[in-house]
């Protein structure tokens, strides 16, 4: 069988088991949060237009980017190997007649659909309820897609990083966190070029931006929190740095699964 | 006559010698499984950077001669007094050390036990579910007070060897009531938080997603609040925040919330509470599968 | 007949800690028990057959292949696994049909053959109610059941009946010897020699990562009979007891235990010796407190063929 195929058809184990945990309800009420925020500030900020945007751009767009898609790609990036070797259910996966990188591959394509779907929803829903009054404006549709895209490419670089600290790593949590946390916050007050050694900031690069004063689009004026000390890279090689991130951390993944001898901890 | 006997159990009639402090095997262990772990080892070794940068503030304010040039600007920085402390313990990178570190090494207190189905064996002992809770607590409260409490309190027998006189303890008699106070408030804390997080879930790895999640979500929630409200209090949806306004209060400092610090020790105690209430209903002997 | 299994000095190490030591070995068509006391080797000669693990020196071969690394070889074997480990939030129908979707069957044959497999191991009445609500009996049987849904050639067993009731047991051991029939290869590792017994007569000893021996189950009882039993009498005066075995050819030795009260005897006539043991009290008026074999057991067979 080609990894390909195999690659479905672990998809299509772990699609639907991903969803029947508690573990993913639990993260997945969390990606709800947002909504019950956008109508808080709904009823609150009534007829402060540029308030509104202000808490999709400033706050939610934060909450998405720098903590839910880091927390939901650490847990399902870690687990793509983590959680076999921790269970002892490795030995069920690996005496099929599937490649073990089809298992990576698989695993991490269930996982990452099943987080964009997570991510999907409490975006959608907070951004069109912060944004009613112009639903009739095609460039808002616009805007939300980039901010999906943003999102999306996110989870497939955060996951397949983390998805190779799995592999390689026995505790990858704590590292993960220390880079999710620490490292992915503190590298834009580094100067020069350091930013650019983040996931992150090719992340921010490709926002929505809109110059302070303009509001526009439904992104709000700008996202100043998010572009704070920012030095944008290019959005065609932000999307190609983030693209290589993805691809060259699952590679590694993949090599190190195909390699490297998994012993259950007695 | 010839007595073939049977061979079984001999029961024992005799009182059990009660020991005084039968958690102490279990915080023992916790702290033994921890250090076992060579990552551990490193991050905790770490987590006594702020002390050594502590230690390098104190001796440059006693040598302010021979650092004139380097501490022309920073003079402030080293005006070694209780608000010296509370910048290095009450602060949010040093919070952020200690639950790396703690996450490290109490995440799966509880959840390792549940996992694999020990607690009958604890509870088949003579054993209560206070001293369970006290032992495993124990090895956060040993590892909260490595890092916050002893390391800063041999910094004021330091300042005063440095000093080479008792004026520092005599002008700020309270410092290391201070420390004792503000280490035992962060112990209790995140003793009981660690427990009622590692006691909802069997696997460790995602308890420890679960403890650094709700620790940054509610800092998030508490700015998205105080933007929506714009009132300080919603500042105590915070847990760091709240940990910060109760250890300013401590040190005498001022608090960053124009709240009354009153408030931050209720919400924390609040937690404790619902953490104890909590654990009394997870913490059975007896697993019920539904 | 050729090998199906085949591993020539094979061995493997967990750091300092030796697993498999120089092992060669062929495993023929039809049962084979691997017996050995815990920690002995015999699931990590499993994984390595099974290609969970590499070998660190020497080879490992199902069916003249390398079991590292070759998925294909799978659509051969069926494995179940020591550990009772599951994808707890699955439901026994969804775990066994999951599974076999990674075969790459199409979906009816899928629902057919998971059917089936559960109505072998009789849990077709609980196959919507999730693992994690099972008992012991039913999860060793769902981890049978998915091993052989494929319906694999080669059976590898990893302790299938620890935790099984005595007629779980019984209906397991008639499953895998329905199997054997079917003219298939099945290796079944076991600590309790009459598990093994029941099974087959064709076993390989294994202890502290070595072969020790490898024949039919008469040879490892002729083994145990070869080997001088030891026996030990608890009385009220050992050396008057003692006194009356002295002219007994059968006895090999007597000593006595650092108590002063208990007779150590090793005889290769175990039941001549509990008749004279016998008569000796009732005549003698000697009081016996205790009587124990301290060697009755695989691990001191295993302890006499490497010569303890």
């Amino acid at each position: 069988m080609g990894v390909k195929r195999s690659a479905g058809l672990i998809f299509g184990f772990f699609f639907p088991l991903g969803w029947k945990t508690g573990k993913t309800r639990a993260l997945a009420l969390l990606g709800l949060f947002p909504v019950l925020l956008a109508v808080v500030a709904r009823v609150f900020l009534r007829g402060r237009t540029g308030d509104m945007s202000a808490v999709f751009t400033e706050i939610l767009m934060v909450f998405f980017l720098q903590l839910y898609i880091v927390i939901l790609s650490l847990f399902y990036g870690t687990s793509v190997v983590a959680e076999e070797v921790e269970n002892r259910t490795l030995s069920y996966l690996v005496t099929r007649p599937v490649t073990r990188t089809a298992i990576v591959l698989g695993k991490y394509a269930a996982y990452a659909l099943l987080m964009f779907v997570m991510v999907g929803v409490g975006l959608g829903v907070s951004f069109f309820i912060l944004n009613a009054p112009r639903l009739g404006d095609p460039a808002l549709y616009l805007t939300f897609l980039r901010y999906l895209g943003v999102l999306g490419l996110g989870i497939l670089a955060y996951t397949a990083f983390f998805t190779f600290l799995g592999a390689f790593l026995k505790k990858a949590i704590i590292l993960g966190l220390v880079f999710g946390f620490g490292w992915e916050n503190i590298i834009q007050y580094f100067p020069g070029s350091t930013q650019r050694f983040s996931i992150v900031h090719y992340l921010k690069s490709l926002l929505p931006y809109r110059p302070a004063g303009i509001v526009g689009g439904g992104g709000g004026r700008g996202v100043a929190l998010l572009l704070f000390r920012l030095e944008p890279t290019s959005p065609f090689l932000a999307v190609l740095a983030l693209g290589a991130i993805a691809v060259v951390f699952l590679a590694l993944a993949c090599v190190l699964f195909r390699t490297k001898e998994y012993l259950y901890e007695e | 006559m010839a007595v073939i006997r049977e061979k079984g159990y001999a029961h024992w009639d005799g009182k059990l010698a009660e020991r005084r402090f039968p958690w102490w095997p279990i915080a023992r262990s916790g702290i033994r499984l921890a250090f076992r772990k060579k990552a551990f080892r490193l991050f905790f070794a770490g987590g006594f950077l702020p002390a050594f940068f502590a230690l390098g503030g104190l001796y440059v304010s006693e040598r302010l001669e021979d650092f004139k040039a380097l501490v022309q600007s920073n003079r402030a920085l080293l005006r070694i007094d209780p608000g010296y402390f509370k910048t290095f313990l009450v602060n949010p990178g040093f919070l952020f050390l200690v639950l790396i570190i703690l996450i490290f090494a109490a995440a799966g207190l509880v959840a390792d036990d549940l996992k694999h189905n020990s607690l009958q064996l604890y509870f088949s002992r003579p054993l209560t579910k206070q001293d369970y809770l006290l032992g495993k607590m124990s090895v956060v409260g040993f590892f909260v007070l490595a890092l916050s409490g002893l390391p800063w309190l041999l910094l004021i027998v330091f300042k005063l060897i440095f000093a080479g006189n008792l004026a520092f303890l005599a002008a700020y008699p309270l410092l290391p009531l201070s420390i004792i106070g503000y280490s035992a408030l962060l112990t209790v804390f995140f003793a009981f938080y660690f427990m009622l997080l590692s006691a909802s879930s069997r696997n460790a790895r995602y308890v420890a997603i679960l403890v650094f999640t709700t620790y940054i979500f509610s800092d998030v929630l508490s700015g998205i609040l105080t933007g929506i409200f714009r009132t300080p209090y919603m500042g105590l949806f915070s847990l760091r925040a709240n940990i910060q306004q109760a250890g300013s209060f401590l040190f005498g400092a001022k608090p960053p919330l124009a709240v009354p610090a009153g408030w931050s020790f209720a919400v924390l105690g609040a937690i404790c509470v619902l953490a104890l209430v909590v654990l009394d209903r997870k913490i059975r002997g007896v697993e019920v599968i539904k | 007949m050729t090998a199906v299994i085949a591993a020539d000095r094979l061995s493997k190490y967990y750091g300092n800690v030796l697993g498999l030591n120089d092992v060669s070995l062929e495993i023929e068509e039809g049962i084979t028990g691997l017996l050995g006391p815990n920690g002995a080797g015999k699931s990590t000669f499993m994984k390595l057959v099974t290609g969970q693990m590499k070998p660190d020196i020497g080879t490992v071969t199902v069916s003249g292949r390398r079991t590292w690394n070759d998925p294909e070889l799978f659509r051969d074997i069926g494995f179940c696994p020591e550990n009772d480990v599951f994808y707890e939030d699955m439901t026994g129908l969804e775990f066994v049909a999951g599974l076999l979707r990674l075969y790459g069957f199409p979906p009816a044959e899928v629902r057919d053959r998971a059917a089936r497999a559960l109505d072998v191991v009789d849990l077709t009445k609980d196959k919507d109610r999730l693992i994690r609500g099972y008992s012991r009996g039913m999860r060793q049987r769902i981890k049978f059941a998915q091993a052989v849904a494929h319906d694999p050639r080669i059976v590898i067993l990893d302790e299938p009946m620890s935790g099984l009731d005595p007629l779980g047991k019984r209906k397991l051991i008639r499953l895998i010897k329905d199997f054997k029939k079917e003219g298939r290869t099945i290796l079944v590792s076991s600590h309790v020699l009459p598990e093994i017994e029941a099974l087959t007569s064709r076993v390989v000893l294994v202890h502290q990562g070595k072969i020790l021996a490898q024949g039919d189950i008469p040879f490892i009882r002729e083994l145990i009979e070869a080997h001088p039993h030891q026996i030990s009498v608890r009385s009220s005066d050992p050396r008057a007891l003692a006194a009356r075995f002295v002219g007994d050819r059968s006895i090999q030795k007597m000593t006595f235990g650092p108590d002063g009260r208990t007779l150590v005897v090793e005889t290769h006539k175990r039941d001549d010796f509990f008749g004279r043991l016998t008569g000796a009290v009732l005549e003698g008026g000697i009081e016996v407190e205790e009587i124990s074999s301290p060697d009755d057991n695989l691990q001191a067979v295993f302890e006499y063929l490497v010569g303890k």
